[in-house]
């Protein structure tokens, strides 16, 4: 059954289309990538699904219900959870009440979403960080709270907003398998990443976004055979890379 | 956390039920302000020993519903960091609410303050209705509280029902409990601390559960509050209603205590400012212990600078009071309670030296 389907949404900002008849869709158990130059509209994209933009036109689908227009806090309860490109934390709360804000989600007990946030913590190897004030973990660790976070509100689907991007080499493969094992219990995953190893390695579809439209669709190999791909965006990771 | 934990309470497990106790609280910082917050409560009680001047006394009554008003504002701008500033007008209302009750339909006080809490929660709904659906945050939201007390004042001063600009107040004759009217100070207190010790459980309540880690996350991200499945506009709702309720119980305290009321002296930003604002701040807004520690250094020192300064040229005292607050937020961003935090987890790490290591490994 179809998880997520994202049917032509269109979402413009003023006179800008950010986003120009995207479509979209995702089953069960898998990891999509979501790649195109800065300024394609991934971000905005990913705003659209998890509610933080209404789009102007088009409707988002997900479980069979449609989720268009619903609030954040309404769709991540559905089973739809995000992390933030620019990390988030509640600078001020330790890490295991950061993620505790994310099992309360399903919970009202106390005892039962520190369970839960320590599972959570666990799967991102961050036990024994747990007691630290979030302000204080380096931007690492941050982004593993970021998805921690996302995960103990147990989501059917996960998605990640550049999750590797300013990590260390690595860090990134500790990630990457990571990302691997929550979609081995059955998580869906779409990535928006600029890391090409990250895609590459993970996703076993990539969807290329360009000036807001989706220019290609396809398995990894196909991606980066692409000319129209090769052109608009993986040139210019090359010349990033050469950097 | 588990492991962490353990390591810090590993060391000497026989123990007495007291030394047990005194060990869970030690582990504890939040048991620490509430076990601090409830001594300082007791200290309080058995004040009149010892102080027999009315005039002392006094000052420690005020104190006390300082930091009980201080609570009921740390709730909404310490723990979910909605800027209401001008929360006094929720203790006005309150005020004006029991005074009415007593005055014009012979309804006592202790039914009166409970009404004044829910027509303060009924402004406090209002409030929350009308900023949410014109998207007033922050800095918008803070002008609206004040725009909306200047306005109150104003409707104040010409409603006759009120009294309007004579105000009100309590008739005095023939004291009694039933009246909550007093001819010495002892009872007032005794009062105001059962408000206190219920502020300050309800709120440790409200900070240990859901509610308000939901609040607190509100304060920190909104954006990501709502991403994790928190409902901002039901949360930032049930933060004012719970802050609005609890000062229109102090304001109705107040009135009682006070026995008079007129619109210029409870619709009033410097009023707001010494009774509701000064505690949390100089205590450490957002804390547990901030607003009672707050209020037992904000209030007698605001009186002892009045008391001193008052001969000489009018106004040195708001000079200073003001330089005092001034400088409290600048040297003290976590108030009194911070200090103090941090002194308590420089002598945690000292006597259990493995815990800071056994982090620094999983660091590592």
């Amino acid at each position: 059954m179809t998880l997520l389907e994202v049917q032509g949404i269109v979402k413009q900002f003023g006179g800008l289309t950010a986003v120009n008849d995207f479509s979209l869709s995702l089953d069960r158990g898998d990891i999509v990538g979501l790649i195109g130059p800065n300024g394609a509209g991934k971000t905005t994209a990913f705003n659209v699904i998890a509610g933080f933009y209404r789009p102007n036109s088009g409707r988002v689908r997900f479980g069979g219900r449609d989720i268009t227009g619903l609030r954040p806090d309404q769709i991540c309860k559905l089973g739809l959870a995000r992390t933030f490109q620019v990390v988030r934390p509640f600078g001020a709360l330790s890490v295991l009440e950061n993620v505790m804000i994310g099992a309360y989600a399903r919970t009202n007990d106390k005892a039962t979403a520190k369970a839960k946030a320590e599972e959570a913590l666990e799967a991102l190897g961050m036990t024994g960080l747990a007691e630290r004030a979030a302000r204080d973990l380096p931007i690492a660790g941050r982004k593993r709270l970021e998805i921690a976070r996302a995960l103990a509100t147990e989501p059917q689907l996960l998605l990640l907003d550049e999750t590797m991007a300013g990590l260390r080499s690595a860090e990134t493969d500790e990630v990457i398998e990571m990302v691997r094992k929550l979609s081995q219990r059955g998580i869906a995953i779409l990535l928006v990443e600029h890391v090409m190893k990250v895609v590459m390695s993970l996703a076993q579809r990539i969807v290329v976004l360009h000036h807001g439209e989706k220019i290609a669709e396809g398995q990894p190999s196909e991606i980066v055979r692409d000319r129209q791909v090769i052109d608009a965006y993986l040139g210019e990771v090359e010349s990033d890379a050469a950097r | 956390m588990s492991a962490v934990k353990n390591s810090a309470s590993g060391p000497k497990p026989a123990r007495g039920p007291l030394g047990r106790l005194w060990h869970a609280i030690w582990a504890d910082w939040d048991l620490m302000q509430l076990a601090i917050s409830v001594l300082l409560v007791v200290a309080i009680g058995f004040a009149p020993l010892v102080i027999r001047s009315p005039y002392y006394l006094g000052i420690l009554i005020l104190a006390v519903l300082y930091g009980y008003v201080g609570i009921s504002w740390n709730i909404v701008a310490g723990f979910a960091g909605q800027l209401l500033i001008a929360h006094i007008i929720f203790i006005a209302l309150g005020a004006y609410t029991t005074v009415v009750l007593y005055t014009r339909f012979n309804i006592m006080p202790w039914i009166g303050i409970p009404a004044s809490g829910v027509v303060a929660a009924g402004l406090g709904l209002v409030i929350a209705l009308i900023t949410l659906r014109y998207g007033l945050k922050a800095d918008y939201f803070a002008l609206f509280t004040i725009a909306l007390m200047v306005a109150l004042k104003t409707l104040f001063l010409k409603w006759e029902f009120v009294g309007a600009a004579v105000g009100m107040g309590l008739r005095l004759n023939e004291p009694s409990w039933e009246k909550m009217i007093f001819s010495t100070k002892e009872p007032y207190l005794y009062i105001g601390l059962a408000l206190l010790l219920a502020g300050i459980l309800v709120q440790f309540w409200i900070y240990r559960s859901k509610l308000g880690k939901y609040f607190l996350a509100l304060r920190e991200d909104e954006a990501a509050a709502a991403a994790l499945g928190v409902n901002t506009s039901l949360y930032k709702t049930l933060a004012l209603l719970i802050g609005s309720a609890m000062g229109g119980i102090g304001g109705g305290y107040y009135m009682m205590y006070v026995t008079f009321v007129e619109p210029p002296q409870v619709f009033d930003l410097g009023l707001n400012v010494e009774l509701v604002l000064a505690a949390p701040i100089i205590g450490g807004l957002g804390s547990l212990l901030g607003p009672v520690l707050g209020a037992l250094i904000n209030k007698p020192l605001a009186e002892l600078i009045r008391g001193t300064l008052t001969a000489g040229r009018s106004g040195t005292t708001l000079i200073v009071y003001g330089a005092f607050l001034v400088a409290s937020i600048l040297f003290m961003p976590r108030g009194i309670t911070g200090l103090i935090q941090d002194g308590y987890l420089r002598l945690k790490r000292r006597l259990v030296p493995e815990r800071e290591e056994e982090v620094r490994r999983d660091i590592a």
